[in-house]
């Protein structure tokens, strides 16, 4: 019995740090490899609220431009056909003109999607602020 | 004379604070991880001059829209209809949702429309068109 206790030492209570950093490095590692930074580009719209009753809002021809794409991508200007290369200039000068102008981006139902991107991009590029996209035909 | 004993210098670099760095290191990435929740669809967007940047990722929810005009929420490929019932729950939980809508440029028009109709329905009025920055 004497033996015993003679042996037994004070034990001193530790916590092992050394591989502490190691640890941390895998965990950069790890978010590092599975960070994605936004990166999230596009064009911005706010869609028009739904209402029961759809109210009616004359609004002067004058006051109103008309981009229309067909469904073979053609593009027409308020019933006319214009040329996509000057669609920017086009509008940016009827907003000059005219700065209260609205602006609405129809594109037919068959049409891609990306025409209709382009003419947006346009409008934006022109500074046009009040926008509107509508459908022809295929519902709306 | 005394003659000066030469020490002999180690070269130490101190590793004490090693560990602080990779913990601040570990913490600003734990912080901006968005782990990728859902991959969507195939797509090839479309290029855009005027394209702006969304900084507020959690805000953002996404819709995707093949080239055949497949319709994804969440891995999901759903019906107008259904989008109109799942963006519904989505705004009500974020008011400031803002619905990114990642079509292919080939897509026909009248499949974003139908998904633009169920979006107002839902009252989600806030969307991104997807597009790649370029001419």
């Amino acid at each position: 019995m004497a033996i015993f206790k003679k042996v037994r030492l004070e034990e001193e209570a530790e916590i092992p740090t050394a591989s502490m950093a190691d640890i941390a490095f895998l965990l950069i590692i790890f978010f590092m490899t599975t960070t994605n930074f936004a990166r999230e580009r596009g064009l911005k719209f706010v869609l028009p609220e739904k209402k029961d009753q759809p109210q009616e809002v004359k609004i002067k021809s004058e006051n109103l431009l008309k981009i229309s794409i067909n469904d073979k991508g053609e593009l027409f200007l308020n019933d006319e056909e214009a040329r996509w290369e000057n669609l920017e200039r086009e509008v940016k000068l009827r907003l000059e003109k005219n700065p209260n102008l609205i602006i609405i981006i129809r594109t037919h139902g068959d049409a891609p999607y990306d025409y209709m991107i382009r003419a947006f991009d346009a409008v934006k590029a022109a500074g046009g602020k009040k926008v509107s996209l509508g459908i022809i035909g295929g519902g709306g | 004379m005394r003659i000066k004993r030469r020490r002999t210098l180690k070269a130490v670099i101190p590793t004490a604070s090693m560990s602080d760095i990779a913990f601040l290191l570990i913490i600003f990435f734990m912080t901006v991880t968005v782990f990728r929740k859902a991959k969507g669809l195939p797509v090839q967007l479309p290029y855009a001059k005027t394209t702006e940047r969304i900084l507020k990722q959690r805000d953002l929810a996404y819709i995707w829209i093949s080239k055949d005009g497949k319709v994804s929420v969440d891995d999901n490929i759903v019906s107008p209809k259904k989008v109109a019932l799942i963006f519904r729950t989505k705004v009500s939980e974020n008011p400031a949702l803002i619905t990114s809508i990642k079509a292919d440029k080939n897509v026909p028009y009248k499949y974003v429309h139908e998904v633009m109709e169920a979006l107002r329905e839902a009252n989600a009025l806030r969307v991104l068109f997807s597009a790649r920055r370029g001419g």
